[in-house]
């Protein structure tokens, strides 16, 4: 069997003369908790519908475990899945439900599962027709966790939760990763992303534009520089590859973004009366909004 | 900046539009054949009805108890209108009160129910002139039905009045039943349960025309039934508008009650509650087979109830009727030229009833495929669809969830009609009955396969796909014969194949051809199953 959990080579899908994914060539090793983010729209659903078999690739092939993933009697014994909308047989209670789906599962630990119903404080004896957003959110989150699948696949799953079930949520990636699960996260909550996930995978309008590792990433994004300093200000920064935008914030005070080492820029700092220094390193936000953004500009 | 907002439209208009562009389709064929029918009987009435010895046996028709009860009292059969109106008012009234009810609890909770008027009712128009712009759009397609039948018999030259009062009826009556619709859509929280309940009423309006009908003490009973009103209106014959006027009043007191209960009650809530909670029933829950029996056996429950009860009547009146044809050897001969041979014995009589199993049992598998479309679309199939299943498991469950239903309701047919007969005195063995109806069986099955490969290819088109082998078929055959087409047209409808069991033996050529069309149908749809994206 394959260590990896999901491979995708030139996977290809048209809806027409829309390309909703073009060329997506992705590898998320086992064990590992991989973030899927992109804006609406990118292909990340389209991307999980065809990893599912639930849609057909016009091009490229994609496996689960090294299965062909059409082959989903087979690649589904390997995996949970939480579709970002989920929609639940309305007069089923959820209790039933979470039978119906133990059973015809890839094998579910069942004290896990009360442990997790507990944990979420779902009402299982409420018809799904009485559910709200978030609650049906919490029938398939727990359904598919208390699957003893190699691979969990998550399509936006924390979008309906409020904030105490957002670490509940937390809670239980960690501990899938603590079993060995690897965990496929589609998310908008770059939040999310970045206290639970090793690497990311950036897409946008059905390219993918980065893969990489959380810290790895930052490396490649604008840092944000404050100095202090007493006496004349700092010269020769403007000269310096990677440093930009500085700004006098006030008297004796400025502040810069750089891109990439920190040598030189700290080399020139050193000629002056540095009292403090401030580097703050940015956010998944702000690394997504720069992929984002460069695309509004070339557009 | 501020931009100038848009000038508002009138936002009712545009609820009305939206509510008028979801019944216009299948309004539209509604219309046709409302309108389509009685033209096609009045056409051929003269050809019918040469024969003066026909004539002359119409006053005994009338006077036969179970002819009345399946058919409706025949009133005027000596003109062109009132005979339409007995050969397919009845028909035209229930396919109009069907598509009622369907139309109005698919429009009103059914969008409901999907979520759909969330956002609609956020917007400046309140639920209650929601619902009721709703029902205003499926009683305009009530009201041109029954003014298409007016104008159709109205060209063919027949009587004003008789016009007038069959198409009126017909028009009231579709208005009652998006009336009852309506209301039981405010009443329950659920799409099938509201559908449920006006299918109740209709059924047992029915069932207490057929009674009153037949038996002359009980005829007080057509006074509480929407069908019976009809049949009191007596077109071309007495023309009464008082039945109608009764009607109408019980539509306009039935809208003005759903009117004031969406007033009253929570969006996506009815008057009843759904339950906050109960004991989980973890029955048929154990694999995808077991699950799609589950969701096949409460509206399978409804079907049996409707199909065996018509057949359990069947059943009680066979004897009297086939009693009554023998000693009118001319009327028998008028039956046979118009299709229907052998009605002068039992078996022949249970034969030609049996043949028509295939209609709704047809229509049942239909309805089931659609269902399950209907489950992907709304995404209730995707997380079943994520489990360690393949897809033709998936399908298979589902194929093999509504034949086994329909091979009961066949089976619960045959054995209604004999356990009728063999109440009045009868003589038909329970096998012979059961042969006869499971002789429809291909014919279902035909359904079956033509909405399996429309869920494989075109999935919208599962029920229309499902309808054509039993219902098109049928419509075809009767044309083809009324307006004498080419033997090849009548050839292709598949009841043109079935033998009249169990007044003759089965023809096992025909069966087994049509049972393998049947089989390489599905197995076309399951290949495009295999192959095409799931939807939602």
């Amino acid at each position: 069997m394959s260590d990896l959990a999901l491979r995708t080579v030139n996977l290809t899908k048209r809806y027409g003369r829309v390309t909703a994914l073009d060329d997506l060539c992705l590898e998320v090793p086992a064990g590992e908790v991989f973030g899927f983010l992109g804006p609406n729209g990118a292909g990340k659903s389209t991307t999980i519908r065809m990893l599912l078999g639930q849609a057909r690739p016009t091009a490229g092939r994609a496996w689960v475990f090294g299965i062909h993933a059409a082959d989903v009697a087979r690649a589904h014994r390997l995996l949970g899945y939480v579709p970002a909308d989920v929609a639940l047989w309305p007069s089923l209670t959820g209790a039933e439900i979470l039978h119906l789906q133990a059973a015809t599962g890839p094998g579910t630990d069942l004290a896990y599962r009360d442990e997790l119903v507990d944990r979420f404080a779902l009402d299982v004896a409420k018809p799904a027709r009485t559910y709200s957003t978030g609650n049906r959110q919490k029938v398939a989150l727990v359904a598919a966790f208390a699957t003893r699948a190699r691979l969990l696949v998550l399509d936006e799953p924390t979008s309906g939760l409020d904030p105490l079930m957002e670490r509940e949520f937390r809670t239980a990636v960690a501990q899938a990763r603590d079993r060995g699960q690897t965990v496929f996260l589609s998310s908008h909550q770059l939040a999310e992303v970045e206290a639970v996930c090793d690497r990311v995978a950036i897409l946008r309008a059905g390219r993918l534009v980065e893969v990489a590792a959380i810290e790895h990433l930052r490396g490649l994004h604008r840092a944000e520089v404050t100095v202090s300093y007493a006496g004349a200000p700092p010269a020769g920064l403007d000269a310096i590859p990677g440093v930009d935008t500085i700004e006098q914030t006030g008297p004796g005070r400025l502040r810069f973004s750089l891109i990439g080492a920190p040598g030189p820029a700290l080399r020139a700092l050193a000629a002056a009366e540095v009292t403090a220094l401030a580097i703050r390193e940015p956010t998944l936000e702000e690394i997504f909004l720069d992929y984002y953004g460069a695309a509004e500009t070339s557009r | 900046m501020i931009t100038e907002a848009i000038p508002p439209a009138v936002p009712g208009r545009a609820i009305t539009g939206l509510a008028v562009r979801q019944v216009r389709r299948s309004g539209l064929i509604v219309l046709g054949l409302t309108a389509g029918m009685p033209a096609l009987v009045v056409a051929t009435y003269t050809s019918v009805m040469a024969d003066p010895a026909a004539a002359g046996s119409i006053a005994k028709l009338a006077a036969n108890p179970a002819i009345r009860t399946l058919f409706g009292e025949p009133v005027a059969l000596d003109q062109a209108g009132g005979f339409a109106v007995w050969r397919v008012g009845t028909f035209l009234a229930l396919l109009l009160g069907a598509w009622a009810i369907l139309a109005t609890t698919r429009v009103t909770r059914g969008e409901e129910d999907a979520g759909r008027w969330d956002v609609l009712l956020a917007g400046r128009v309140p639920l209650r002139a929601v619902v009721a712009r709703h029902l205003a759009a499926a009683m305009i397609v009530s009201a041109a039905a029954g003014g298409a039948v007016t104008t159709v018999l109205l060209l063919a030259g027949t009587d004003p009045a008789g016009a007038a009062v069959h198409g009126a009826g017909v028009g009231v009556l579709g208005l009652f039943f998006v009336a009852v619709a309506g209301l039981a859509a405010q009443v329950f929280p659920a799409r099938s349960t509201a559908t449920g309940a006006a299918v109740a009423v209709l059924g047992a309006g029915l069932l207490a025309r057929m009674i009153g009908d037949g038996l002359t003490e009980l005829g007080w009973l057509r006074w509480l039934s929407p069908f019976g009103l009809l049949a009191l209106s007596k077109p071309y014959a007495q023309n009464r508008v008082l039945p109608l006027l009764i009607l109408l009043a019980a539509a306009v007191v039935l809208a003005g009650a759903a009117f004031a209960a969406a007033g009253r009650r929570d969006v996506r809530g009815g008057l009843v509650m759904a339950a906050s909670g109960r004991r989980p029933r973890l029955g048929l829950l154990s694999s995808v087979e077991a699950f799609a029996v589950r969701r096949v056996l409460r509206p399978l429950t409804g079907w049996a109830l409707g199909i065996g009860s018509y057949y359990l009547l069947i059943g009680f009146t066979a004897l009297s009727v086939t009693d009554f044809l023998a000693d009118n050897p001319a009327l028998a001969d008028e039956a046979a030229r118009a299709g229907f041979t052998g009605l002068g014995a039992v078996e022949g009589f249970t034969a030609t009833l049996f043949a028509l199993l295939a209609l709704p049992v047809g229509g049942f598998t239909a309805v089931r495929m659609s269902a399950f479309v209907a489950a992907e679309t709304g995404r209730h199939l995707t997380l079943l669809s994520a489990q360690p299943v393949s897809r033709l498991r998936l399908l298979a469950a589902e194929v093999a969830a509504s034949t086994g239903g329909a091979v009961a309701l066949v089976s619960l047919a045959g054995v209604a009609a004999w356990a009728g007969i063999a109440a009045t005195g009868g003589d038909l063995g329970l096998l012979a009955a059961l042969h006869g109806a499971w002789n429809t069986l291909p014919i279902v099955l035909l359904s079956l396969g033509a909405a399996v490969l429309a869920t494989g290819w075109v999935p919208r088109a599962a029920v229309i796909a499902g309808s054509l082998p039993a219902t098109g078929g049928f419509l075809l055959l009767v044309i083809a014969d009324s307006v004498s087409a080419p033997g090849w047209v009548r050839e292709i409808s598949p009841f043109a194949h079935l033998a009249s069991v169990p007044l003759s033996a089965a023809d096992w050529t025909a069966t087994s051809v049509m049972t393998a069309l049947a089989v390489a149908l599905a197995v076309a749809g399951a290949v495009g199953y295999q192959r095409r994206d799931l939807q939602g």
